[in-house]
This record gives structure tokens, C-alpha cells and sequence, in this order.
């Protein structure tokens, strides 16, 4: 696909999807919350970090493989959970699952996403589920249930979003999960026809509009019924209670996403969770937010070797998975990296996303003089350092 | 779907503002002086503190309720006093003060403004739930500073708020291109102005001509409601540059009630109010309106805060656009903040209603930043959500996280 072969990298995709979704799609993938402040601090955060040639080590041998939880990956990355892949392109997180699988990395399937899990299931590869925990705890128990019962293989438990966030742009776009058909969305769609044939009204003449299809179903509606199901996953009261309980039904892989903190972390661990998520939601949430590169470290030296820590937020670059990677981190998630891939060429899109990243890291690595991740350190950076930690240059 | 419900922040109802104001009027309450240093450093400060998400902490019954010198307010806000409400909206200061008393925050009136305080403690008092303070200027001639202060008091103001931050006016330039000079004379510049703003002039300005002519200050005593910029005495009776301590004591005595100082700007100075019987400070720089080299407020607040300790209530202003904002103030050390521009941007684009939509906006904000950083009263908001070295209140050392990269 032409368009596809043009893009270079992920802001290249980017640019393509702009073209191709309607601006209330676009934006809700790609803009964050508020005034945008946590967003570009999350870049600001891996951009000023940098790092030395290393001279004349033998790296033809080098390799971004690595495993997670104990089973192998083919770069340090999977994909995380986003509820827009359906929106991005028709069954768009059928196409992202394929790409994930094809590229041997681990797939995060939303609870808001509008793929039902046993679809997704029957793609194979390695799968995981991310848990929005609602009011009524046992739907969410249930769910849990079912997400056992097809294979997945970790949980993650969505942490930092207690409360909606101010994302202003989706009510001035008039566009909402799940939404009213809106004029201006409906105008909107009418100036991006092919969007609207190709994703649209495949799911109309499919006979199903776009759903969260995980949901319960009493909570189930469709996106475009115009009746929210907002105060219903309200989960202002999640507290660690309830990771205990999920500890207690879920048998696999258990992560935390959304944690900030080391006396957090260090909780964590103590609820025998294997894993967490770093992560502001791609700034999506408290526009306040530290970018979660900076408070890595400090979590990392809590209990980086006690447990697996994942990144998010912000990775646009391979460059920026080995940053992380030198500051604590096993892997990082990306969210609309691979969504912009989606966007663009379905699976073929996402696959790209992937690939331009994996390539990207694969340089790094090259230029910095590390044959395999486990020789990727903080001794890559140009500056002082104490511990994980960067100090001062 | 009004105007009012497409704003859906601050700088939604600043960009109404802009489009429904004139230039000047406008510009009068969105500029700062000189050139804008003060005004973006304010914004930078809040900006720059970065805090952390607080995980699985049950947040389900938080309250944004504390209390102001004893009394209850529905959140840790009030009102700034300012001089343009009701150039945003025909008697704004009532609007303002009506929807403060809604929203259960306390309102200030400030010496300039163009609603008496007679018919603000009427509407917007202590009868119908509102707490109302009064800020006062301090001119050469003593006498009317009295004559306020004593009626304030017989009006039922809880609060008298000295400001000292303005002893000499500003460089604000842009008025004067403007052509906007107060007391409001006609000229050319503003004229065409307000042509090319007929709704405005049709709402807020027809209707004073219609009824008490051109809006002036109705606070001041009579002999002064109309003072001239060209008249040679004005200058010499509206200066303020003798101000000093020795006003305060003066103050402390003739005022009953609770006595704040605003545009306090070191921990000194601070303690020294103290000692003069003060109950409560507001960290200022005039939301960066007088010496454009002003440092950011919050950034002097932790100073402040940690030398008067729990002696004085201190609250801070200058640069509140989001609830995060208050959030941040509220961990370094206030106990609550002022808003002037925010709520005078939603006074007009709503009078009442856009300002009540303002303070709605900034209380939800402040409600998410609290359930995001775990913390359910506004007690458990301390510097403890922050990234970023700290000893006490105080910030310190963020070059170990920041400056280092």
C-alpha cells in the first residue's frame, strides 16, 4: 500500500492518520487532557536524555529479543490496552492482534475495546487483558472469569483513573465513548467519505454498530446509543482490597497500570502482583502528571528486581524503549504508535508501527554499543549517575 | 447548545471573553504590565510542578469542604477583588458576588468597583448565604480609607483586605493604546472600540447610560466618584506611596472584623503583619498586573508559609486558571485561593451564570486532581503528591530530577 510505504516513522503515520480518521477519531487518539502539559512532558522526558556512541564493539551479532514473565518477545515492547483500535480501522483490534502475534510481542486487549475477547483469542499469540474495574465488582469478577477461560495470560489492572478526565476536545469535537451521533461528528465523517465507507459502514452493514463488547450485559450498548455507561465503570472506590481479591481469582501474570510511586510499587509487591505498569496514560488523564520516564528510576530502585516494571507513555522512537530500558524498565507499551499504524493499514499498518520502532531500538543498541538488552544500562547515557538514576551531567 | 456550554475550561471562557468584550475592555482585564514576564512566570510556576498519581486509595467520598477564618466554604477559593466586572457584564459585581454566594465561596469587592457595596451586601450578603470581604486602596487622603472601612463594616463585609502591592499605578500601556482610561472618557480609539462590539454596548454599556450614566466608582465618596485624570488634584489625592505599617495599626483598630493584607511577597514582611494583629495574608503579585519582574507567586509561597506557620491564614493568588492549580497552592502552604481573571472571563460571557460556570469548572478540575493524587480532604493535599525532591513545604533540589538531564 502506497500510502503506507511512505511512512517512515511514526510521525509519518501519524500525519496519515490525521488525514485519514475524523478529527473527533483523531483526537481522541492522539491528544491527552487539559492544556496538553503531561503530554509533551512525556516526550520532553525521553528527548533530553542522551546518550554516547560507543566505539568498536562487534554488534553484528546484537538482538532486541528478550522475554517477559518467562516467555519470549521479540523486542522489549508489546502493545497497550487502547479502546479506539475499532474506530481507527474496521475490527481494528483484530488487525492490531494479528500485527502483535505476527510480530511475537504481547497484545493488550481493553476492556473498552470493541473486539469481544473470544474473537481475539482465536487469533493466538500472547494475550493480555486490561481490567477497568466497575461500581458492581462482580461483573468485574466475571469478567475476569471470562478472560481466564480464553487463554489470557496476564491481567492488568488499570490504576489511575479513579475519576473521567477533562478531555474537552472530544465534547467541542462532539465525540464520546460511547456517543451520540452528533452533528458535528456527522459532519465530520462526511469529510473523511473513505473513513466513513471503510470503517463505518462496515460495521453498519455488518448489522452491528461498534460496541464495547466486553462489557457485561446490562452495561453493553452501543457507541452510538447515546446513553452512558460512565457512572456504572465509575470506580472511585477501587482500593487494594480489591487486588487482593483479584490475586485471589486470577491464577496468571497480575499487573498494576498507572503507578507513580515507589511506597506504591513497594504495595504492590507486597499484594503479589508480577508486574507494573509505569504510566501516566499517555497523559491522558492528570495533565499535572509526572512523565513517568522521570519517576522510574526511583520506583526501579524500590523494587526493580523484584518484580517486572513495564513503561508507557510517550514512546514514539526505538531510541526511547532503550532509555527505558537503561533506566529500570523490562519493556515498554505502546499506545498510539500502533494505533496511528492501525489507522493507516489496519494490520499491515500496525505491523508497520512495530517495525519502524524495532528498527529504531535496533540502531540504538548498535550506535550505543549493546549487543543484547541485558547489556543496555544507564552507562549509555552522557551524564552522572547514581544507581539507576540520572544525577546530574 | 449557548456559548456558555461550549466552554469547557478557563481559556475557553477567556477566548468568549475576548470575542464578546472590547479590545480594551478586554485587554484591561487579561494583560498584565510591562511585557508579560509576570503574568507567564505565574503560569509557568504552577506549570512546572509535576505530581503523581496515588494508586487504589478509595477517593469515593472526598470533599473539596474546608473552612476560611472559621467558616465553612464549599472549596478552598474565593473570590479576587478586582475593578472590571462590571465592565464584563452590566453590574457584574453583583453577578459575580451572586454567584460566589451560589457556589458558597466568599466574594471581594474592591474599592474600585462599579456596584455599591450597599446593594451587594443586599443581594449577594449575608441573607442570602453569600460572605462578602472588602478590599480597600489606601489613598493620600486618609479620610476616605475610614469612611470605607466604617462602611463596610455597617454593611456586614467579614473581611477587610488591604492591598499593598500598588503603591505606585503600573505600567499597564496597553490601556493607553487602547485608549481605555479610567474614569471612562470618550475618545476616539475606545469609540470605535465599542462600535465594533455592538452586543456589548447594547448590554453592558446602554444600559448604564440609561440609568446612572457612565459607570463609575461607586464606592468612592461622592467628592471622588468622578475623578479626572486630567484634573491636576487627582494625582496627589489617589496616591498611595505613603502607605505603611503604621496604617495597619490604624486599620487593626478601626476594624472589627478579620483583617488581611494582599500582595505580601516575603516571609519578613510576613511575620511583621503579625505582630500587627493581621489574621490573614494573600500572597500576590497583582496576578503580575504591577512590577512585571514580580516573582511568581506559589514560588514565594513556601517561604512564607513555613515562617507564619498556622499564625496566619495565608491564601495565594495570581495565575489560577486550572484546579490543579489550587491543588498545587494548597501543598506549599495556603489555605485557600483567589481567582480574578478566570471568574471575571465567565462573568462576561454569562454574567452570573458564566462566572458560577467558571468556579464549577476550576471545582471540577480540583476534584479530579485530588482523586487522581489519592488524596480525599483537602487536609491531605501536601507536597507529598509531588514529583520532585522536597524537605517540609518546600520544593527544593528539583535540579536532582530535572536540571540533571
Amino acid at each position: 500500500m502506497a500510502n503506507l510505504d511512505h511512512c517512515l516513522n511514526v510521525w509519518d503515520l501519524r500525519a496519515a492518520a490525521q488525514r485519514r480518521l475524523p478529527k473527533g477519531v483523531f483526537e481522541f487518539v492522539d491528544r491527552a487532557t487539559e492544556d496538553h502539559i503531561a503530554v509533551a512532558n512525556n516526550r520532553s522526558a525521553f528527548e533530553r536524555i542522551k546518550l554516547r556512541h560507543r566505539a568498536l564493539v562487534d554488534v553484528s551479532g546484537r538482538s532486541v529479543a528478550t522475554t517477559l514473565f518467562g516467555k519470549p518477545a521479540s523486542l522489549p515492547m508489546a502493545i497497550a490496552p487502547t479502546g479506539a483500535a475499532g474506530l481507527c480501522w474496521h475490527e481494528g483490534e483484530l488487525e492490531l492482534a494479528r500485527a502483535a502475534a505476527k510480530a511475537q510481542i504481547p497484545l493488550t486487549l481493553s476492556t473498552a475495546s470493541m473486539t469481544p475477547m473470544e474473537k481475539i483469542a482465536a487469533v493466538g499469540g500472547r494475550l493480555w487483558f486490561q481490567l477497568y474495574v466497575w461500581k458492581r465488582r462482580d461483573l468485574s469478577h466475571q469478567l475476569i472469569e471470562r478472560a481466564n477461560r480464553n487463554g489470557f495470560e496476564a491481567l492488568i489492572v488499570t490504576v489511575d483513573s479513579p475519576v473521567g478526565a477533562n478531555r474537552e476536545y472530544n465534547t467541542h469535537n462532539g465525540f464520546g465513548l460511547p456517543f451520540n451521533p452528533t452533528v458535528r461528528f456527522t459532519l465530520d465523517m462526511m469529510r473523511h467519505p473513505s473513513w466513513t465507507t471503510s470503517v463505518m459502514m462496515r460495521y453498519f452493514t455488518a448489522g452491528r454498530f461498534p460496541r464495547h463488547e466486553n462489557y457485561p450485559d446490562e452495561y453493553q450498548k452501543s457507541i452510538l446509543s447515546g446513553v452512558g455507561s460512565r457512572d456504572g465503570m465509575r470506580a472511585d472506590s477501587l482500593a487494594w482490597d480489591d487486588i487482593a481479591k483479584f490475586r485471589d481469582i486470577w491464577p496468571g501474570v497480575l499487573m498494576l497500570k498507572g503507578v507513580n510511586r515507589p511506597d506504591d510499587a513497594i504495595k504492590a509487591l507486597s499484594y503479589g502482583v508480577d508486574g507494573i505498569v509505569v504510566s501516566n496514560h499517555g497523559g491522558r488523564n492528570m495533565d499535572s502528571a509526572a512523565a513517568t520516564l522521570d519517576v522510574l528510576p526511583e520506583i526501579a530502585e524500590a523494587v526493580g528486581d523484584k518484580m517486572t516494571l513495564i513503561l508507557d507513555s510517550g514512546v514514539r522512537r526505538g531510541s526511547d524503549i532503550v532509555k527505558a530500558l537503561a533506566l529500570g524498565a523490562k519493556a515498554v507499551l505502546t499506545g498510539r504508535a500502533t494505533l496511528y499504524g492501525t489507522a493507516v493499514g489496519g494490520e499491515a499498518g500496525a505491523l508497520k508501527a512495530i517495525s519502524i520502532l524495532k528498527n529504531e531500538a535496533d540502531k540504538t543498541m548498535a550506535y550505543t554499543g549493546c549487543r543484547s538488552v541485558d547489556e543496555v544500562s544507564s552507562d549509555i547515557f552522557w551524564g552522572y549517575r547514581e544507581g539507576n538514576r540520572l544525577m546530574g551531567a | 447548545m449557548s456559548a456558555l456550554d461550549r466552554c469547557l475550561n478557563v481559556y475557553d471562557l477567556r477566548a468568549a471573553a475576548k470575542r464578546r468584550l472590547p479590545r480594551a475592555v478586554f485587554e484591561f482585564v487579561d494583560r498584565g504590565s510591562e511585557d508579560g514576564i509576570a503574568v507567564a512566570n505565574n503560569r509557568n510556576a504552577f506549570e512546572r510542578i509535576k505530581l503523581r498519581h496515588r494508586a487504589l486509595v478509595d477517593v469515593s467520598g472526598r470533599t473539596m469542604n474546608t473552612t476560611l477564618f472559621g467558616k465553612p466554604v464549599s472549596m478552598p477559593m474565593a473570590i479576587a477583588p478586582t475593578g472590571a466586572a462590571g465592565l464584563c457584564w452590566h453590574e457584574g459585581e453583583l453577578e459575580l458576588a451572586k454567584a460566589a454566594a451560589k457556589a458558597k465561596i466568599p466574594f471581594t469587592l474592591a474599592t474600585g468597583a462599579m456596584t455599591s457595596m450597599e446593594k451587594i451586601a443586599q443581594e449577594a450578603g449575608p441573607g442570602v448565604g453569600g460572605r462578602l470581604w472588602f478590599q480597600l486602596y489606601v489613598w493620600n487622603k486618609r479620610e476616605m480609607a475610614y469612611q470605607l472601612i466604617e462602611r463596610a463594616h455597617r454593611n456586614g463585609f467579614e473581611a477587610l483586605i488591604v492591598t499593598v502591592d500598588t503603591i505606585v499605578p503600573p505600567n499597564r500601556e496597553y490601556n493607553t493604546h487602547n485608549g481605555f482610561i479610567a474614569p471612562y472618557k470618550p475618545n476616539v480609539t475606545f469609540a470605535i472600540d465599542i462600535m465594533r462590539h455592538p452586543l456589548w454596548f447594547t448590554n453592558v454599556l446602554m444600559k448604564y447610560l440609561t440609568t446612572i450614566g457612565m459607570p463609575r466608582n461607586e464606592n468612592y465618596p461622592d467628592e471622588y466618584k468622578r475623578l479626572s485624570r486630567d484634573d491636576p488634584n487627582t494625582h496627589q489625592m489617589t496616591r498611595q506611596d505613603s502607605l505603611n505599617w503604621e496604617d495597619i495599626k490604624i486599620f487593626r483598630d478601626k476594624w472589627p472584623g478579620i483583617l488581611m493584607i494582599k500582595g505580601i511577597n516575603r516571609p519578613d514582611d510576613a511575620l511583621k503583619a503579625i505582630e500587627y494583629g493581621v489574621d490573614g495574608i494573600v500572597v500576590s503579585n497583582h496576578g503580575g498586573r504591577n512590577m512585571d519582574s514580580v516573582v511568581a507567586s506559589l514560588d514565594v509561597l513556601p517561604e512564607i508559609a513555613e515562617a507564619v506557620g498556622e499564625r496566619l491564614t495565608v491564601i495565594l493568588d495570581s495565575g489560577v486558571r486550572r484546579g490543579s492549580d489550587i491543588a498545587k497552592a494548597l501543598a506549599l502552604g495556603a489555605k485557600a485561593v483567589l481567582t480574578g481573571r478566570a471568574t471575571l472571563y465567565g462573568t462576561a460571557v454569562g454574567g452570573t451564570a458564566g462566572a458560577f460556570k467558571a468556579i464549577s469548572l476550576i471545582r471540577n478540575e480540583l476534584d479530579k486532581t485530588m482523586a487522581y493524587t489519592g488524596c480525599r480532604s483537602v487536609d491531605e493535599v501536601t507536597t507529598d503528591i509531588f514529583f520532585g525532591g522536597r524537605q517540609g513545604n518546600r520544593l527544593f533540589e528539583r535540579v536532582m530530577d530535572e536540571a540533571a538531564f
